[in-house]
Parts: C-alpha cells; sequence; structure tokens
C-alpha cells in the first residue's frame, strides 16, 4: 500500500480527507446531528461503498493488467444475484438442502463458479483473438453484457425477485443508538473490507501478485522471463468476474435481483475506477467508498430535504464529473 | 481493367457525373418517388394519414433516422476514432428540447424555437462535454460518456415534469403540416441526403484529412503540428449536433418524447449499425442500419409454428443481434463494406480468369 503514501501523493490524500470530512460533516447536518440517524447513514454508505468495490475491483485490476475496460462486469454482478435467488427459491432445491443457511453457502459458491466459468469463457473465446484490436474489446465486452442481459430477461423475465426466504444471518438485527440494523448487512461490510485486504496482499505480497504487477508494468518482458501471461490475463479476469458475481450474490438477500442492477452496479464501479484513477487498486477501493458514503449522504438529504430521490443515483456520476475536472487521470491515476 | 485517364477526359462533363456519382444518384431518385412507387404498387395514396404507402413511409424515416444516427456516430468512431457510449444523450437532448418547446410555445413557433434552442444547447453540451473529459484517454472517455448520458436517462426517468417513465406526447402542440406524413418523409429525405453530402466533403477537405491522422496516430498528428484537443472537439461536438437532429426527427416521427431516448440503446444500435456495416466508410453505416433495422422488424414479426406450438423469435432478437455482432467484430472486423472493399479487387481478378482475353491485361 506504499503507493498512496508517496510524498508526491500527500496533496491527493489531503484533498479525499476533506473530500470524506465533508461527507461527514454534510450527514452530520442532515441527520441534524442525530447519533443513530448518522450512523445509520455511514453504515448504508459503507455496505454500498463494499458492493461497489466488489465490482470495481476487477473492472480495475483487469483494466490495469489487460488493458480492457470490461463492461460486462455489471452483468456479472447481475448473474450472481439471480443464481444465488435461485438456488435459495427454487422449490427443487428446498426439498434436497432443507437448511436455508446452507442453501445460502450453496448459492454463493454456485454464483462464484458460474461467474469464473463464464469469466473464462469470455476471455478466451472473445477478448483473445481481439488483444491486437484494444477498441473492439471494448465493444465486445459492451456486447457481451447486453447479451447477458437478454438471457437474464428470458430466464428470469422482467419482474424483480425479491429475496423472501431468510437464513439466520439475514433476519437477525442488531441495535446501535437505538436505530435496528441488519446483522447480514454488517456481515457484508466486513466481508468486503476482507476481500479489500485479501485482494491487496494477493497483489503485493504473493508471487503471482508479483506476475500479476510486472505484467501491468511490461507484459512482453514477463513473458520474455518464461512466464506465461496469457494464462496470468485469464486467471486475473476471472478473479474479476468471480469477485463481481460474489458480490451480487451476498447482495441480493436485501437487493434482491433485478434487471437494472447490472447496469446501476456497472455505472457506480465507472464512477469509482474513474475516480480512483484507472488501474489503481488503492484508489478504487478509496474511491467505492467515497461513492458509496456519498450516494447515502445524498440519499438521506433528498429523501428528508427535496423529496426527490433521483439526485442519489446522480451523485456517482457528478461525483466524478466534478473531479475529473480537477484531476483528468483521477486521484490516483497515474499522469 | 483500369481505364486509362485520357478516355475519363474525353467523356463529356454530364457523363462524368454520372460514373462518379451514379449510384447515389440512383438512391436519391429511389428515396424521392419512394412513396409514390409503394403507393402505386399497393394502390394507396401516398398522402393523408392512413394506408400502406404511408405506413411504408414511416418505415423509412425509422430505418433514415437509425441511418443517420449512424452516420453521425461513425464520424466520431470511423472517422476519427474516438469511442463514445454516450452518443444516445444528444439523440435524447434533441427530443426532449424539441418537445419542450413545442409543448410549452405550440404550433410553428415552439417547432422553429425548439430546433434552433436544440442546435445551440447540443453544440454548447458537445463542446463542454468535450472539453470536460476529451484529455482523458479513449477509455475514460468511453466511460465518461456512457456515465454522463445514463444520469440524463435515470434523471428524465424520475423527473415528473417530463412526464417521468412514458415521457410526453407532442401530438397536439405540433403544427398541422407535420401531422402529414408525407411531410416528415421529404424533410427526412432531403436532411439524409444533406448529412451524406456534408460528411462525405468534410472527409475530403483538410479538416477531415486531419480527423484521418488523428484515428491512425494521434501522436504524428499532434507531432505534425495539429493541435489534435481542438479537432476532436470539432468532430465530437458535430456528431452530437447531428445526433440532436436525428433526434428531433425521431420524436416528430413517434410524435412523443420519452427518456427511452436517452438509453444507452441509442448508442449501441449506431455503434453495431456502424460495425456491422464497415467502419470508417461513407455508406457502411447506411447499410448496417437499414439492413439491421429491416432484420430487426421482420424477425420480431415472424412466428415460426414447429409441430403444435408457435414460438414467437422476436424476443430473441436482441440475442440474434448479440451473436451477428460477436461475428462480425471476430470475423470480419471491418464490416461489410470495409470486407467487400478488401476482397473486390481479389474477386474481380478471379472472375477475369474465366473470361477470355483479360488475363493479360489484369494480371
Amino acid at each position: 500500500m506504499e503507493g498512496i503514501f508517496a510524498p508526491e501523493r500527500r496533496s491527493t490524500l489531503i484533498a479525499v480527507l476533506i473530500i470524506f470530512v465533508g461527507l461527514l460533516g454534510f450527514s452530520f447536518l442532515t441527520t441534524g446531528a442525530d447519533m443513530a440517524q448518522l450512523s445509520i447513514t455511514l453504515l448504508s454508505g459503507l455496505l454500498q461503498g463494499m458492493l461497489l468495490f466488489l465490482v470495481a475491483s476487477g473492472l480495475s485490476i483487469i483494466f490495469g493488467l489487460m488493458d480492457v475496460l470490461n463492461f460486462a462486469q455489471g452483468a456479472f454482478f447481475m448473474i450472481g444475484a439471480y443464481i444465488g435467488w435461485e438456488i435459495q427459491h427454487a422449490p427443487n432445491l428446498m426439498k434436497a438442502i432443507p437448511d436455508p443457511n446452507l442453501r445460502f453457502l450453496v448459492g454463493i459458491a454456485g454464483a462464484v463458479i458460474v461467474g469464473a466459468v463464464l469469466g473464462a469463457g469470455l476471455e478466451r473465446g472473445l477478448l483473445r483473438p481481439l488483444y491486437a484490436r484494444p477498441i473492439f474489446q471494448l465493444v465486445a465486452t459492451f456486447g457481451v453484457s447486453l447479451i447477458a442481459l437478454e438471457v437474464v430477461k428470458l430466464i428470469w423475465g422482467t419482474a424483480p425477485r425479491s429475496w423472501t426466504e431468510d437464513f439466520t444471518l439475514s433476519s437477525g438485527e442488531f441495535s446501535l443508538f437505538g436505530q435496528f440494523f441488519s446483522t447480514y448487512r454488517l456481515v457484508v461490510i466486513v466481508v468486503g473490507v476482507l476481500l479489500i485486504v485479501g485482494i491487496a496482499v494477493l497483489l503485493k505480497r504473493t508471487r503471482i501478485g508479483i506476475t500479476i504487477r510486472a505484467g501491468v508494468e511490461d507484459s512482453s518482458m514477463v513473458e520474455a522471463l518464461g512466464i506465461n501471461v496469457r494464462l496470468v490475463f485469464t486467471g486475473v479476469f476471472v478473479l474479476g468476474c468471480a469477485v463481481a458475481s460474489f458480490g451480487g450474490v451476498i447482495a441480493a438477500p436485501f437487493l434482491g435481483a433485478s434487471n437494472a442492477m447490472g447496469a446501476e452496479f456497472l455505472l457506480g464501479a465507472i464512477a469509482a475506477v474513474v475516480l480512483g484513477g484507472l488501474g489503481s487498486y488503492e484508489g478504487t477501493a478509496i474511491a467505492s467508498l467515497m461513492v458509496g458514503i456519498a450516494k447515502a449522504v445524498v440519499a438521506k438529504f433528498s429523501v428528508q430535504y427535496l423529496n426527490q430521490p433521483v439526485w442519489e443515483s446522480l451523485t456517482p456520476m457528478i461525483l466524478m464529473a466534478a473531479i475529473l475536472l480537477l484531476r483528468p487521470s483521477g486521484l490516483f491515476g497515474k499522469e | 481493367m483500369q481505364t486509362p485517364a485520357t478516355s475519363i477526359q474525353q467523356k463529356p462533363a454530364w457523363r462524368r457525373t454520372l460514373d462518379t456519382n451514379g449510384v447515389f444518384l440512383l438512391w436519391t431518385a429511389f428515396l424521392l418517388i419512394f412513396p409514390f412507387l409503394v403507393g402505386a404498387i399497393s394502390g394507396t395514396s401516398p398522402t393523408g394519414r392512413r394506408g400502406e404507402s404511408v405506413f411504408q413511409q414511416g418505415v423509412m424515416i425509422e430505418y433514415l433516422t437509425y441511418a443517420m444516427l449512424a452516420m453521425s456516430y461513425n464520424l466520431i468512431f470511423g472517422f476519427t476514432g474516438v469511442i463514445s457510449f454516450g452518443h444516445a444523450l444528444f439523440f435524447g437532448a434533441g427530443g426532449y428540447i424539441l418537445g419542450g418547446a413545442a409543448r410549452a410555445l405550440g404550433g410553428e413557433t415552439g417547432v422553429i424555437v425548439g430546433v434552433v434552442l436544440a442546435i445551440v444547447a447540443s453544440t454548447g453540451l458537445g463542446l463542454l462535454i468535450g472539453i470536460v473529459s476529451l484529455r482523458l484517454k479513449g477509455v475514460y472517455y468511453a466511460m465518461f460518456t456512457l456515465a454522463v448520458a445514463e444520469m440524463f436517462y435515470i434523471f428524465f426517468r424520475r423527473n415528473p415534469e417530463t412526464g417521468s417513465e412514458d415521457g410526453f406526447g407532442l401530438g397536439s402542440s405540433l403544427p398541422e403540416l407535420l401531422g402529414q406524413r408525407i411531410v416528415l418523409f421529404y424533410l427526412t429525405v432531403i436532411l439524409f441526403i444533406l448529412m451524406f453530402l456534408f460528411i462525405r466533403r468534410l472527409m475530403f477537405s483538410p479538416t477531415g484529412a486531419v480527423l484521418l491522422g488523428i484515428r491512425e496516430n494521434e501522436n504524428r498528428a499532434k507531432t505534425v503540428g495539429y493541435n489534435t484537443l481542438r479537432y476532436k472537439l470539432f468532430a465530437i461536438t458535430l456528431a452530437g449536433v447531428l445526433a440532436t437532429i436525428t433526434g428531433m426527427l425521431y420524436a416528430l416521427l413517434n410524435r412523443k418524447v420519452g427518456p427511452e431516448m436517452f438509453f444507452v440503446n441509442f448508442t449501441v444500435n449506431p455503434l453495431l449499425h456502424t460495425i456491422v456495416g464497415g467502419i470508417g466508410t461513407f455508406i457502411g453505416p447506411i447499410l448496417g442500419a437499414v439492413g439491421l433495422s429491416w432484420l430487426e422488424r421482420t424477425i420480431r414479426s415472424t412466428v415460426l409454428t414447429v409441430g403444435e406450438s408457435q414460438i414467437n423469435i422476436g424476443q430473441w432478437w436482441a440475442i440474434i443481434l448479440g451473436v451477428i455482432f460477436v461475428a462480425v467484430v471476430l470475423i470480419f472486423p471491418y464490416g461489410v463494406v470495409g470486407t467487400w472493399n478488401r476482397a473486390a479487387p481479389h474477386i474481380r481478378k478471379w472472375i477475369s480468369r474465366f473470361l477470355p482475353g483479360r488475363n493479360a491485361e489484369s494480371g
């Protein structure tokens, strides 16, 4: 993580700090200094930030290594949610695995596996032939995201699916300053933090991570050292897709599954990745949290004072546009 | 097989014009007589509000607006090499501004004010987006434009003042003249031909050459001394204005505007049309747009009967399109026109082998 603490980054870090403090102050004012409201707003912001990160991290790492912007990342999130929902709610599976907790774990495994397999297929089948033509890769992943959406519509229809089969964690609640908050959401936040740290460790402290980072710098040099960069590419792509799928399935118990969620999370993630600086992992993590918290704060504000929920969904883009104006390559991007 | 230069000189001027522009003039003539042609075949009147001819005119207007959208997209994507995922933004802006003005002022004034406002606003929007985002590298630009367009989509979908999800109808606020299908048809045909000629003229001008230079190698163009940023800004603003004009036509055809005009479909469709037809060619986008729109219309209305059950394959359209698209990207990256241009010399050579007496020349 030394990258973001380098001396030349100091001004950026201060700016980030100011933004976070500003958001905190704004939510403090919005909630009228009510600790219960404030903590709930911030927790839901953290939660959104974590979910965004699960989509954005793949986007960022894949871009960093392969210069491919995977527009299908949102589709993987959506597919993960639908598969998790299906495994939890399918009548046959409910008979076969009566324990809802176990079913949820199976759902997670299923979603991750499907995400990984589809990701591998996408990289091998569609992206590999196109490395010489990057614009077509962009276009191809975009096309795939649309096909995925249509396939999901054919299988599950256009009506959103809501989560009705509770398991132990999802029905639990805890109180904070007298306000109730779902335990499960807290668990998702913790899982998100663990993933941020886990992927960071993978990238910075393992041999695979060294290979990946070296590949980011100069893939032909790594190839010359006798390492199969293509295989690493596939691995990273699969990882990114599996993490997005995982995000979808762990979000499903409170978000349900819907056609629109893929695009929504993709846009939030894009905003986060651009904000953080393309290819900067730490930047993506920080920006995801920033976007998540900003969304929650603006949602609180607009519900309380404006009675106009549209601003919440516009927040990521406005934030992104503002930062891009000041810094054309994002907070931690290379100039 | 090459005609010697001298023989071109010997031909009269009208003949030379016909040689180079014959196909173009033929199609122009076809479009101009289209309503009467369909009217004569089906025995319906080309004017009025109903009938086969009027219906087919509507279909043709739709194809032409898609073709115009694809042409404007091709200007940035195909000729300048800038990839935008927010083209729908301009399309939707055209529709909403015209619609808003027509609803507020009504009649001819509303439409005129709307057209002027829309063009001014889209110029401003293009410049603004360009200034903010063109310093960004290709992918950043693609993402940024997607985000901005999507922002507008979400905004108009949730804004009750513009009818939220449904948008609003223009029927009562448009002047009587535009209510006649044939007027709108000729308006579209004229704008379509003007746009085609304009883009062709532009691309053969020095500015067009710089745009192509940016597409091929931006750093080289920069080194030679061109302010590439300014040229790109010009290209995206111009493409935006052209898309706005298309959006206005689309709104006039449907006599309503809705948030779907900002939806990513109106970016993806011109993108697909351009790629399938041929990136960076003049007729590729038109061919792609008309061909794919015709295919969509046909497939959507087809019901397959397999034994007892009837299968409506219309709902498979998006998937079919996706497969066509992926196949084209993988196998024919230059699209129909580009592939043809590359293959034509070989085909001619191959055919000429079977024609006696041509061998010596073509070899």
